[in-house]
């Protein structure tokens, strides 16, 4: 009996110790470990970090990287697992999230400034701009994404006899009809399973740097705050071009049940004929064997020729990261053009530094890092970079809500409701 | 004979991590919800119960999540107890085909919620899923609905698929509860004449006050804290149709960084939750 007594004490004693034993443990260890997050695990994206890994290891081979890939959501999974981490005092040494004012602004209370590594960072000044918070900067942005691209089923729009590129938005609902007449789907959406915020951040937010009272200084002005969408013409603009294509039956009649790629599929399936899409979809029309420039190809959404619809992939360092000297060793790399370089052929997306390579890239992605390059190019922050992060949330409910019922006049009022019930 | 310090020494870890990841956290959580805390910063400073009142007075999303949490559970609950009983009898009466019968309605309480989910959604897919596909099929067209991608219904489709996953599950606890009966009690029924229905209808039914109040206490306590089958099927949408206090809870805390207003949205919860479980084990323990 005593020694059942003495086995339950000293059990009892081991449990309450276990975790100073692995907390010391890990303190042993700390020095030389990278813990990093990431949302990149589907095919292209897993290769594409591995090699900025591979890169890593190769300079600095002494310092183990504790990859922690969360999948999901478009990263909304891993997003929501960071904060509980921050908010616990269990930083990881480095995160992904998407680089712009209003994103890197609604984390920046629990992020370092990183201002020395911005140093020899050849970007358009406009990048450096969108990643300046109360005069800091906090992220290091590793590829660029361009958002108004419409995206074209070759051999349709041959078969069609439709003009490419197309120059207005008026020239666009021209060739939705012929689309339609001729038993195809004009424009692809998929807003299903939970994606309702690519309606926010793809379909509205064209159609608004579009309409003659939009463009990228009313969009800037939306994005921050500073907008009066109850009263301002560029909003019944746009609710009335979404309107058009919804009662004009342009728009897949399944769209609230399909997600991005799926919508990305009836192109390839020759159903649809245009698809209004970042460019990140060229990676996966090429994942299902469709060639660029051959089976599809893209052009600046039809009336923001000249506009360049802008968000980034980035890297930050927050604060409490238990290794700071590793991840900003990370950081440092990433800004490289040799980081650059490995990372964004796999990814299929370009890179943000201007004196970066540019001839192992496709024909589509040199033609969006020559506008990216051009001084003359209006750069301007995407849905997912300019506004709050509870812009794609609270924007892409009330956009469902509208393709349900589209009444542009209810639709202004539940979109000024929508746009003062943030906080900015 | 009791051994006390062993049985002490015994329960405390159980104890102990009850206390510490239940109801430490519930507490943390009903502490958070006081406070005035958006962004990731920290806690900001008290604020009393403004945080409930702006919820229950301004904020209608999370009317409309109390109103379809409260609609979910009574209607996938009043479906699936009498859909449980019937089942049940219809085992116990010796129906033919009776293990196929079983299996039909058994399989789907194996199934784990992910699975359910991406099944469901796919079978209920405007399109291209199997439910509209058959009805086209069956030259029944004018019945395709879109299911869960339309406002007015995606909270029908989710109750379907909540009485499905479930009613396995009722049907279980019921012929258990039929089969415990004791026999004596039929027998003497049928000695006084009673039908196969009369035998249904006044002893075996009337007889059925646990498991009914078991399934009944259970699928509660289910339903109002349900998260995954809506989140991966509907997401909560269209728009807020199918919105539950769960899925908005999560929205507004990780999307929007409102973790007071997340903390008094569980709290809410918590407080459902205890209102149903508390009478429930006082009534056990004085049974």
């Amino acid at each position: 009996m005593t020694n059942s007594k003495t086995l339950i004490i000293s059990l009892t004693i081991l449990l309450a110790l276990t975790p100073l034993i692995s907390s010391a443990t890990a303190n042993a260890k700390a020095n030389d470990k990278l813990e990093l997050y990431h949302w990149w695990t589907a095919g292209g994206e897993k290769e594409a970090i591995d090699a900025l890994f591979d890169l890593y290891n190769t300079v600095y081979p002494d310092i183990e990287i504790v990859e922690n890939p969360v999948s999901g959501g478009g990263g909304g999974i891993m997003r929501s697992k960071i904060k509980t981490m921050i908010m616990a005092g269990n930083a990881p040494d480095t995160f992904q999230i998407t680089y712009g004012s209003g994103m890197l602004g609604s984390w920046v209370e629990v992020l370092q400034p990183i201002d020395e590594l911005w140093e020899n960072f050849p970007v358009p000044e406009k990048v450096k701009e969108m990643g300046t918070i109360d005069g800091h900067q906090y992220g290091i942005p590793i590829n660029i994404m361009r958002n108004n691209c419409l995206w074209y089923n070759k051999k349709l729009v041959d078969e069609l006899n439709i003009d490419m590129p197309i120059k207005s938005q008026e020239d666009l609902f021209q060739a939705m009809e012929k689309a339609k007449e001729a038993g195809y789907i004009p424009y692809a959406i998929g807003a299903g399973s939970g994606q309702e915020f690519w309606i926010a951040s793809q379909v509205f937010q064209s159609f608004l740097l579009a309409a003659p009272h939009g463009g990228p200084e009313y969009l800037e002005k939306l994005y921050s705050g500073k907008a009066n969408p109850g009263e301002d013409e560029a909003i019944k603009e746009a609710l009335t071009s979404i309107k058009k294509i919804i009662d004009s039956g342009y728009i897949n009649s399944d769209y609230a049940s399909l997600t991005w790629d799926q919508a990305a599929d009836l192109l390839v399936e020759d159903k649809a004929v245009f698809y209004q899409m970042g460019d990140w979809v060229k990676g996966h029309f090429n994942a299902v064997g469709w060639e660029s420039m051959e089976d599809f190809n893209y052009q600046a959404t039809p009336g923001t020729q000249g506009m360049f619809s802008l968000h980034f992939d980035c890297f930050v360092l927050p604060q409490g990261a238990p290794n700071p000297k590793a991840a900003k060793k990370w950081l440092q790399m990433l800004k490289t053009v040799e980081a650059e370089t490995v990372f964004n052929p796999i990814k299929g997306a370009t890179p943000p530094r201007t004196d970066a390579f540019t001839d192992m890239y496709d024909e589509i992605s040199q033609d969006i890092l020559i506008d990216f390059r051009d001084p003359e190019t209006v750069i301007v922050e995407s849905a997912f970079a300019g506004p709050p992060s509870a812009w794609l949330d609270v924007f892409g409910r009330m956009f469902s809500n509208y393709f349900e019922n589209p009444n542009v006049e209810r639709g202004i009022k539940n979109f000024a409701r929508a746009y003062n019930g943030i906080n900015w | 004979m009791k051994k006390p310090i062993q049985i002490t020494l015994f329960l405390i870890p159980a104890i102990l991590l009850v206390l510490i990841f239940i109801y430490s956290f519930a507490g943390w959580s009903g502490w958070a919800s006081t406070m005035s805390w958006e962004g990731l910063g920290g806690f900001g400073h008290f604020t009393g119960l403004k945080n409930y009142i702006e919820l229950f007075t301004q904020d209608s999303v999370f009317r409309k999540g109390l109103l379809n949490t409260l609609l979910l559970s009574v209607a996938f609950i009043g479906i699936t107890i009498p859909l449980g009983l019937i089942n049940a009898i219809l085992l116990d009466m010796g129906i033919k085909g009776k293990k196929l019968f079983r299996l039909i309605f058994l399989i789907p309480l194996s199934f784990s919620f992910v699975v359910s989910a991406a099944m469901w959604a796919w079978m209920f897919a405007p399109k291209t899923g199997t439910i509209n596909s058959l009805l086209r099929v069956l030259n029944l067209g004018f019945f395709t609905q879109p299911w869960l991608t339309s406002s007015s219904q995606s909270m029908l489709g989710l109750i379907i698929i909540y009485v499905w996953q479930f009613s396995g599950f009722a049907t279980l606890v019921y012929f258990a509860g039929i089969s415990g009966v004791k026999q004596e009690i039929i027998e003497a029924a049928k000695v006084d004449g009673a039908s196969q229905f009369q035998k249904y209808l006044r002893i075996i039914i009337p007889l059925q006050k646990i498991p009914t109040f078991t399934i009944l206490f259970l699928l509660l306590m289910y339903s109002l804290r349900v998260f995954d089958l809506v989140w991966l099927t509907t997401g909560g949408g269209p728009g807020y149709s199918s919105e539950i206090l769960a899925t908005y809870m999560w929205r507004i805390t990780f999307n929007r960084n409102l973790f007071a207003d997340g903390a008094s949205i569980g709290f809410v919860m918590f407080i459902m939750s205890a209102l149903i479980a508390v009478p429930f084990v006082v009534k056990m323990r004085g049974k």
